[in-house]
């Protein structure tokens, strides 16, 4: 009875799977067109899948070996199922393969369910929980099932009763794995996470094999010159198809969740809901079904919404709140952790793009910085003329007298901040004692444009790189030097689009040289114990995380690290305009990480980045004092620190040395 | 010092000349004080005048003994009393027959002279008093009651106060159709008025736009101009500001504060002016519904002229809103006060919160992080209530009081509060 | 109610006036901060029916700021085209009568040119109507009567009923304008207006240079003795260093910040 209900099961399932596909194909269709190359994507998609989001999920070495063993024994035990309950081809050794598949992904699921009996919070519950259950109710129904067509049971064992039991789990198995694999079960995760790996937004993420960086963190720029294009996503259909598609890939792993910064200080995001809600909003209806952790403090349920709805009202609630999308610092974390490869960073500044380009709505502060941006070329409202007033001891060289200099160096809007000009003196200090040739752009200078973008400004944005990148083109210079990690993630990745390409070094990268080099004396003796706060436009959106390290040890110094560093390392929470747009959560972002600092004992935190020295600065009592690279360098230089070349040591290299007296302080 | 005979000058005392020697002496400023208790000359046993150098002059803020031959100095300078007198010396100026009309419409709030009008009333002497042998009269145009009682000291020759209920609160129409008979009948050759913003400014501009004449705003300076029609020429603010135009003086000037020298030197005759016609009654199509009460706390921090700002270092939060209230300033904070939930967003002052701009910006208990600073960077005055004296809002302070704050606070409060109640009774008396 | 998306209003016709503004620190044009409260304003009243008006000149520099009005949610603005040189007041009145709304507001002053903060008073001089100035909120407009609230000093406000039509000026005291958005910025249109432009010749002999600073004005002292005016020439002006009260008892602490209130004057 089995041999005759099996191939027909199995044809409903596969019938309703690719009826399912289409439709989800079409509620993708709803996203604008993107170029996309569909046949290199869909070669690449293995390499991508075993390489890339293999090495993201290998974090978690349990679920790795899960994954591996359910989902790769899956795809065996389904192709064999078909191949044998389907089309009928009664070979023992196919049908031993399909038994040993079975018996893996049995094996495998057992394994999930252990992981589910006492899940951690960022797990999402509902139908995920019934998960592991319908993977045994596969796996098993088949191990059953195809035991006769081993030849080790025979054909028709056992009472109608049994077969129907074996047919009702089997039922139960292929439902989940193939009906619901399309029509937006657990499983969804497969179908459209291969997809989504195959056609994803930024191809560039995925190595090659041929090496080389991988990595691609700059934003995409929006096209201001096409009328027809809308100005960010007011509605999930302003979507690109594969961004939709993209959400759609969403294991609920919470691996977001757990990293976000904002979510952990009770801001009222959590990028797993995000896309959820995104999710939610392509397909139509309301978040009520959403089984996972909600955005602190907003129940699940209130929210609902279209494809072709807005995503945040004007007045009314919608898909999601404003202020969600503005607790984000695009700190990255959460990409960085995604096994799926997801944006949420892209999707959250299309949707800022939006709230400021056509509502006009930046929240807060927000407003104010960008008029400013727009009138004063920084997020103050400083005089531009009055770019280097600070340094009015210093004499820079500038590049407007040079024309040309070895290195540009980028001062950033830390000019106009007290704190930051301590910096920018050592920092200059450093230069001159490692006898670098350098020149500043003074009043040329603008805001990199970095906090227009994030708010959604793309139109100041665009306007202030255009100009810098005008700017640039009238000098000569080998490298661009900066101590500001935004702008220099700026300058060195979201200048492409218009035209501006550059060596761009952080003043850790560079400083690094300068030691190795020898071009710069160190006295390097012993420290106080220091740890390493790792910025993430310099970590995560670069990837360097060893340069500053290397700088450090230099210095003499033993490092602590904190429990989250490196590519895992917690945002100061200054990034993405979060200290302007400033929403409420239940504690600070930078009272966590000074937090994070104080655990490993340190007394001493190494930064490299002015918004993170601000905001880790600004914790009231803090435990550990927060110094720039740059200035713990300055003040371990050697005494008598002469250019290391002593050709090089003409009336320039004498000047620099005087100066240098000069900036001691 | 009932011992000391001083109508006899030739009696010396040999103590009292030493005591005066010694300028250590305890005794020796009370001594110096009565000034003429020491003779610095007189008739000698033989008829000849004695000097003594020793007791004339003062001795100077270097301890050097300075020598003043006005006569006017005393050992411990000028007394309160003899500066009135002084005063009184004042040139008495009566203009009986004047060549022309300068009128001027003070603001007078609170009833008196502010130092802007008094201002506008120097620039006006300047144009009246131009050519001293036709000297013209400045003519003060008050509405409703005034306390002022010097109006001839401010400068002003003629006084025609227009009193009565339709000038009370704001009446603008009603003022400017009074304005517009005085026009007539007096064809006053410049009016003055102060360019304020509620008042002269905006009296001024109606007054212009209904004699359709073109006014020089926001004007600062006055220089006299052969080439000019009026004599005059005048520089004035334009483009908000940001420009300064120099042009001919037109007949009608609005004037900002310190646009000259007020007087001082003269007292004018202040002649109580009567209007010649009854004034014109106009419909009133703007009707004064009276102010409404607002909390000074509640105050929006940018508009505020006085700040009580709070931070990490109050306890007694309610303690601090009773002395805001007390002291009518509205209520800042620190992000941390902010972020620790006892203030709202909206009262945090800073870079990141709100700039001020407040005339004085009190800091109670707040150490003064960089942002903060920041934000306060445009405020006249900063009094900082701290408990560490080395602390950067200390050291921005115009004034620093160390101490506990939520004591001094107090103290403050019922110190402002016993100062309400005695101008109240000072008001009523 | 997002204001691109108004349906037909039934409320009150309402002209606000606007100009081009220039950045106090660059330079750069702008929107009129004042001019940008007076359309946040009208923005705020329900169902009023708001259009911009605008006299002047059309070039590249007031393009970019009168699209910043665009930006807070205009489809269009109207545009009497007039020189450089033009006194925009007649070309206003008439523009104003034909659309006979029943409230105009503006800024107090322009932020270029001679900004004397006259065009409002000459404006309701010249059409008869009432004129307020130092607007901070509209409360209601019924069929003859609006119910405004005028900014005093200090965050004072004052409470006005004013026969409509009238015209109204608006400065800081009144709530900032919101954001200008891009979109609707790039957007919106000009609706242009021919009107005769009539030249102000006055203008013509007038010199016109970047503000100097003013001189701090000194203590003069009319003593009649040279010592007291030594003094006075010679003391510390009130900058520098802050004084600094350590162990002071709370009664001296708060007698010295008395003394300085009542010298600022801020006390009431």
């Amino acid at each position: 009875m089995l041999e005759t209900i099996l191939p027909v099961l199995l044809l409903a399932a596969l019938v309703l799977m690719a009826i399912g596909a289409v439709r989800r194909v079409q509620l993708w269709r709803q996203g604008r067109a993107a170029p996309v190359p569909i046949l290199k994507g869909l070669m690449a998609m293995p390499r991508r899948y075993l390489v890339d989001l293999h090495h993201v999920v290998e974090r978690d070495k349990y679920i790795a070996h899960t994954h591996v063993a359910t989902a790769g024994s899956f795809v065996l035990a389904a192709l064999l199922a078909i191949v044998v309950h389907l089309f009928g081809f009664d070979n023992p050794v196919l049908a031993w393969a399909l038994v040993a598949a079975s018996a893996v992904m049995f094996l495998g699921s057992l394994l999930v369910a252990r992981r589910r009996i006492n899940p951690p919070p960022r797990l999402s519950k509902g139908p995920w929980m019934r998960l592991p259950k319908s993977l045994m109710a596969f796996s098993l129904g088949f191990l059953i099932v195809s035991l006769p067509a081993t030849g080790v049971l025979p054909a028709n064992l056992g009472s109608i009763v049994l077969a129907l039991v074996l047919c009702a789990v089997v039922v139960w198995g292929l439902g989940e794995m193939f009906f619901g694999m399309t029509w937006g079960g657990p499983m969804k995760h497969a179908f459209a996470g291969a997809l989504h790996l195959a056609f994803h937004r930024r191809p560039e993420r995925f190595s090659a094999g041929r090496g080389g960086e991988h990595r691609s963190t700059g934003l995409k720029a929006l096209d201001l010159n096409d009328s027809n294009t809308p100005l960010g996503v007011g509605q999930p259909a302003d979507f690109t198809w594969n961004q939709l598609l993209g959400f759609d890939a969403c294991v609920q792993c919470g691996r977001c969740e757990a990293a976000c910064p904002a979510f952990a200080a009770g801001q009222p995001l959590n990028p797993k809901k995000l896309i959820q809600d995104m999710v939610v909003g392509m397909a139509g209806g309301s978040d009520a079904r959403y089984a996972g952790s909600p955005y602190p403090g907003k129940p699940v349920g209130e929210h609902s919404g279209s494809a072709h709805g807005p995503i945040v009202g004007v007045q009314e609630k919608a898909l999601v709140d404003a202020d969600t999308l503005w607790s984000c610092t695009t700190c990255r974390a959460c990409v960085e952790e995604c096994p799926m490869m997801i944006e949420h960073v892209d999707a959250i500044v299309d949707m800022r793009r939006f709230l400021t380009l056509e509502r006009g709505s930046t929240p807060d502060k927000g407003a104010v910085v960008l008029d400013n941006l727009i009138a004063t070329d920084n997020p103050g409202g400083y005089d531009p003329d009055s770019r280097l007033y600070w340094a009015a001891d210093l004499e820079l060289p500038l590049m407007s007298d040079r024309g040309r200099a070895e290195v540009l160096l980028w001062l950033g809007d830390g000019v106009f901040d007290m704190r930051n000009q301590r910096t920018l003196r050592a920092l200059v200090k450093v230069l001159r004692a490692g006898g670098v040739d350098f020149a500043v752009l003074g009043n040329e200078e603008r805001d990199s444009g970095d906090v227009a973008r994030r708010l959604g400004d793309e139109a100041t944005f665009r306007s202030l790189a255009e100009r810098n990148i005008a700017t640039l083109a009238r000098y000569r210079f080998d490298h661009i030097v900066t101590c500001d990690p935004h702008s220099f993630h700026v300058l060195k990745n979201e200048y492409d689009a218009y035209g501006g390409h550059y060596a761009v070094y952080h003043h850790s990268g560079f400083i690094d040289r300068l030691i190795e080099s020898g071009r710069l004396q160190l006295d390097s003796r012993q420290r106080g114990s220091v740890t390493y706060h790792d910025p993430c436009y310099l970590g995560r959106y670069n990837g360097e995380y060893e340069a500053p390290r290397r700088v450090l040890k230099a210095l003499g110094v033993e490092l602590t690290e904190m429990a989250r560093s490196g590519y895992r390392s917690r945002c100061c929470g200054g990034g993405g305009g979060a200290p302007i747009t400033d929403v409420p959560g239940k504690q600070r972002i930078p009272d966590m990480r000074m937090q994070d600092v104080e655990r490993t004992g340190a007394d001493l935190v190494a930064v490299g980045c002015p918004q993170c020295t601000a905001m880790l600065e600004g914790v009231v009592d803090a435990g550990a004092e927060v110094r720039d690279l740059a200035e713990l360098v300055a003040d371990a230089l050697a005494t008598d620190a002469a250019p290391a070349n002593g050709s090089a040591a003409t009336s320039d290299s004498q000047s620099s040395r005087r100066h240098t007296e000069e900036v001691t302080s | 010092m009932s011992d000391l005979d001083l109508s006899s000058a030739v009696r010396r005392d040999p103590r009292r000349e030493w005591i005066l020697r010694n300028r250590l002496h305890p005794e020796h400023a009370a001594l110096a004080a009565t000034g003429a208790a020491s003779p610095a000359e007189w008739l000698g046993p033989n008829g000849v005048t004695r000097r003594d150098p020793r007791a004339v002059g003062f001795i100077g803020p270097n301890g050097i003994r300075r020598i003043d031959r006005s006569g006017a100095q005393h050992g411990a300078g000028a007394t309160p009393g003899a500066r009135a007198a002084a005063a009184d010396n004042r040139q008495r100026i009566e203009i009986d027959d004047p060549a022309f009309v300068i009128a001027v419409v003070p603001d007078l709030p609170g009833g008196r002279l502010s130092s802007h009008d008094r201002d506008l009333l120097g620039l006006a002497r300047r144009l009246a008093d131009a050519d001293p042998t036709a000297p013209g009269a400045v003519v003060a145009i008050t509405f409703g009651e005034h306390r002022e009682s010097d109006f001839g000291g401010a400068g002003v020759d003629r006084l025609l106060s227009l009193s009565g209920e339709r000038f009370s609160g704001y009446a603008p129409e009603a003022r400017l159709a009074a304005l517009g008979s005085v026009e007539q009948e007096l064809t006053p050759r410049h009016w003055l008025l102060p360019d304020s913003t509620l008042g002269g400014g905006e009296l001024g501009r109606r007054l212009a736009a209904r004699l359709g004449e073109r006014p020089a705003t926001g004007v600062w300076q006055l220089e006299t101009a052969a080439d000019s029609d009026s004599g005059w020429r005048c520089t004035a603010r334009g483009a908000a500001g940001s420009s300064d135009i120099v042009r001919p003086l037109p007949r009608m000037v609005l004037a900002l504060a310190e646009c000259a020298e007020p007087v001082s030197d003269t007292l004018h005759a202040a002649r109580p002016l009567e209007a010649a016609h009854s004034l014109p009654e106009g419909l009133a199509r703007i009707e004064d519904l009276g102010e409404i009460a607002i909390d000074p706390a509640e105050v929006a921090l940018a508009e505020a002229e006085f700040v009580l700002s709070a931070g990490n270092g109050i306890r007694d939060w309610d303690g601090y809103h009773d002395a805001a209230r007390t002291l009518g300033a509205a209520e800042g904070a620190s992000r941390v006060a902010v972020d620790n939930g006892f203030m709202p967003r909206n009262r945090q002052v800073g870079a990141t919160g709100t700039w001020v701009s407040a005339r004085v910006y009190i800091a109670v208990g707040i150490s003064g992080a960089v942002q903060h600073l920041q934000g306060i960077e445009r405020c006249d005055k900063v009094i900082a209530i701290n408990l560490d004296p080395n602390c950067d809002m200390v050291k921005r302070a115009d004034l620093a009081v160390i101490g506990d704050a939520e004591a001094i606070l107090a103290t403050l409060a019922e110190r402002v509060a016993a100062w309400r109640a005695e101008q109240e009774t000072r008001h009523v008396a | 109610m997002s204001p691109e998306h108004a349906p037909l209003r039934s409320g009150p016709r309402v002209a606000v006036l606007v100009s081009v503004g220039r950045h106090p620190v660059t330079g750069r044009p702008r929107r009129a901060d004042q001019d940008a409260r007076a359309v946040e304003l009208a923005l705020g009243l329900e169902q009023a029916d708001t259009r911009l008006l605008h006299a002047g000149r059309h070039d590249d520099d007031s393009d970019s700021a009168l699209r910043g009005y665009l930006g807070m949610g205009f489809d269009s603005l109207e545009l009497i085209e007039q020189n450089a040189d033009a006194d925009v007041v007649p070309a206003l009145v008439e523009a104003l009568r034909t659309q006979s709304p029943r409230l105009v507001l503006t800024g107090a002053h322009a932020e270029t040119g001679e900004g004397s903060g006259m065009l409002p008073w000459l404006l309701a001089e010249a059409l008869g109507w009432p004129v307020v100035g130092g607007l901070a909120a509209i409360e209601k407009i019924e069929r003859d009567t609006a119910t405004l609230l005028q900014a005093l000093p200090r965050g004072r406000r004052r409470r006005l009923r004013v026969r409509l039509p009238f015209v109204a000026t608006v400065d800081q005291s009144a709530a900032p304008a919101r954001q200008s958005a891009f979109g609707p910025a790039r957007r919106g249109g000009f609706e242009a207006v021919a009107k005769e432009s009539r030249a102000d010749e006055l203008q013509a002999v007038w010199q016109v240079a970047p503000a100097r600073k003013r001189p701090a004005r000194l203590k003069v002292v009319k003593s009649g003795s040279a010592r007291d005016r030594f003094k006075a020439a010679a003391a510390k002006s009130g900058g520098g260093g802050g004084k600094v009260l350590e162990d002071a008892t709370p009664d001296q602490g708060a007698e010295a910040i008395m003394a300085l209130l009542r010298e600022e004057g801020v006390l009431r």
